[in-house]
């Protein structure tokens, strides 16, 4: 059985789909203890049984379609119109709208793809340091993973929806609990940003009430978007999947009927990519949904927990085991693969030492989140090495001061629950 | 993927398959899109619901994640964790990969041969509506046999590299 462990292990190592492996190891698994491996495919099957999922194509498609439009550009202008004469405010701007443009598109790169050839340029020519400018575009292509309706979001509610945990974990209440943290992480970075200003003379833009008029008029049809998503979910006025649908159904009109920037003889080519990302995301849940099965019969995570109760005694030791165990994972997996394989196997622990459900899921993306500009991994790190034409090494240097506040952040909010929970009236 | 070393008939036969899976995988998620709006506005507006079509919806999902992932098989962008491998000489790393591209050729014919199996045991059975059951689950087979023809495509091309036959890109 370890021998086996240790073949797949080197077999994930050696680059083979991460879907293959876990499928192995679940038929592995089952017929060991002689199950008919059917169940495997029975398992994969029930993703259409799962009414949430719905809204990971749905928005998917939609942030494509966004990326491919204008409307970056267009939310760089109203945000700088709004923000930029702040000092510092041009940092802040790139945060904002990384951050805005990552929850609906998910952490899968697109940020930087799209806008950091953008900002970059425009934040030497504001007069940043090149180091703090590389860093920031390359960070900020990750942050805003905590606000709605960000896929790792809802694919964190879905895998702990089939734990039975006794305890409720609604996507609607995980947007909510990450709206707090989120911010800290944004202002921390923007705290960095006006530090940055020292010794410089970076002269201050003025605001102008015409450009901010001007800004808003041309984006006016993307501005009701946020509203309806978010003002849609929290208010209980959509089931997520619902929000999702009218996204896709609005910027589909928007972008293709209204602004036509993508033509409608591209419009094929835009679903056809944005369902190859849903299809390698949902085929790992779809064979997770086997393991975990398999885990939890074997009661797997009760065992650990056990065993990890005689070393680990409290909470506050537990949770620093925790972020560093994430850190690591993060450095190896990226966010999605991470949260279907992991959380069934660390949430009944967790609860166990008492940590609310929510809670964990927004330490477990708060913290997750600085893999993407770790190697080997980093995808952040390499996307912004190929987009912005530098070597991977300077790009690693330039984010050193930003991993270190982000893991800052992390640990506030590991340690401060009320920042995730506060809001939603628990504790 | 590259079929010009592969003879033409099969060539032809691989395109017109890639055609068919990405006309099915638009088709269904213009569907998807269509049927999940109308099913709003009439919630919405005319407080109707149509049961039927919150399962279409939910079946399109699957169908929909399964031809994306073939879709991603055929382009290599399935998710995977690549640290050894990217340090490896190119003809060397082209060796390891026909491994991984032959053992992740197995688990999808073992996954093809139970959703076969799956489905014949579900004979007979509805899935919804007047649905039957053979035809929402049709998708599993046919997927991870996709999936195999693809990686069996990709392995040609990776022992040839690793013979030094074709040169690497």
């Amino acid at each position: 059985m370890i021998l086996t462990g240790l073949a797949l292990l080197l077999l994930v190592l050696l680059g083979t789909p991460l879907f293959a492996v876990i499928a192995a190891s679940a038929l592995l698994a089952f017929s060991r203890a002689d199950v008919d491996l059917t169940v495997v495919v029975i398992e994969v099957y029930r993703l259409a049984e799962m009414p949430v999922l719905l809204a990971i194509p749905l928005f998917t498609f939609a942030g494509y379609l966004l990326a491919e439009s204008r409307a970056p550009q267009r939310l760089v202008r109203i945000t700088n119109a709004l923000l930029g004469w702040l000092p510092g405010g041009l940092a802040a701007v790139v945060l904002v709208v990384c951050a805005l443009f990552t929850a609906f598109t998910g952490a899968s790169g697109i940020t930087i793809v799209a806008l950091g050839a953008l900002l970059y340029p425009a934040l030497m020519q504001a007069g940043y340091p090149e180091r703090f400018s590389l860093g920031l575009i390359t960070t900020s292509g990750s942050i805003g993973l905590l606000f709605a309706p960000s896929l790792p979001l809802i694919l964190y509610g879905v895998v702990a929806q089939q734990l039975n945990i006794g305890q409720p974990v609604s996507i609607g209440d995980l947007f909510i609990a990450g709206i707090l943290p989120g911010i800290l992480i944004i202002l921390l970075l923007a705290v960095w940003g006006l530090w940055q200003r020292r010794g410089h003379d970076i002269p201050l833009a003025r605001f102008s009430a015409r450009e901010a008029l001007a800004a808003v008029r041309v984006a006016a049809w993307e501005l009701p978007l946020p509203v309806i998503v978010l003002g849609g979910i929290y208010s209980g006025f959509f089931a997520v999947s619902e929000a999702a649908a009218v996204t896709a159904l609005y910027v589909l009109i928007v972008e293709v009927i209204i602004h036509r920037e993508i033509r409608l003889a591209d419009l094929p080519k835009v679903m056809r990519e944005s369902m190859v990302l849903v299809g390698a995301i949902l085929i790992v849940l779809g064979m997770s949904l086997a393991s975990t099965n398999y885990l939890l019969d074997a009661e797997i995570p009760v065992k650990l927990f056990a065993y990890i109760r005689e070393h680990v005694h409290d909470a506050v030791g537990f949770l620093l085991l925790l972020s560093l165990f994430l850190l690591l994972l993060g450095m190896m997996l990226d966010i999605f693969s991470a949260l279907v394989i992991m959380v069934p196997l660390i949430l009944p622990i967790a609860v166990g030492y008492g940590i609310h459900p929510i809670h964990l899921g927004i330490i477990f993306l708060a913290t997750m989140e600085i893999g993407y500009l770790l190697p080997p991994i980093g995808m952040n790190l390499f996307i912004a090495s190929y987009r912005l034409n530098r070597p991977v090494l300077e790009v690693f240097r330039s984010v050193l001061p930003f991993i270190a506040i982000l893991i800052v952040a992390a640990l506030v909010i590991t340690y401060w629950p009320w920042l995730s929970l506060g809001l939603l009236g628990y504790r | 993927m590259p079929t010009r070393r592969l003879p033409p008939a099969l060539a032809r036969l691989i395109h017109i398959v890639t055609w068919i899976e990405n006309g099915l995988l638009i088709a269904l998620l213009a569907l998807m899109v269509s049927l999940a709006g109308a099913q709003i506005l009439l919630r919405n507006l005319f407080d109707v619901s149509i049961l039927d079509v919150d399962q279409l919806l939910r079946l399109l999902v699957l169908w929909v994640a399964l031809l994306g992932a073939v879709a991603a098989s055929r382009e290599g962008k399935h998710i995977r964790v690549d640290v050894i491998s990217r340090w490896f000489p190119a003809r060397v790393r082209a060796g390891t990969q026909a491994l991984t591209d032959i053992f992740t050729i197995g688990v999808c014919l073992v996954l093809a041969w139970q959703a076969v199996r799956f489905i014949r045991a579900e004979a007979g059975v509805t899935a919804f509506g007047t649905l039957p059951g053979w035809i929402a689950e049709l998708i599993l087979p046919v997927a991870f046999a996709l999936i195999a023809l693809r990686y069996s495509l990709l392995l040609a091309h990776h022992v040839r590299q690793s013979l030094g036959r074709e040169e690497i890109p």
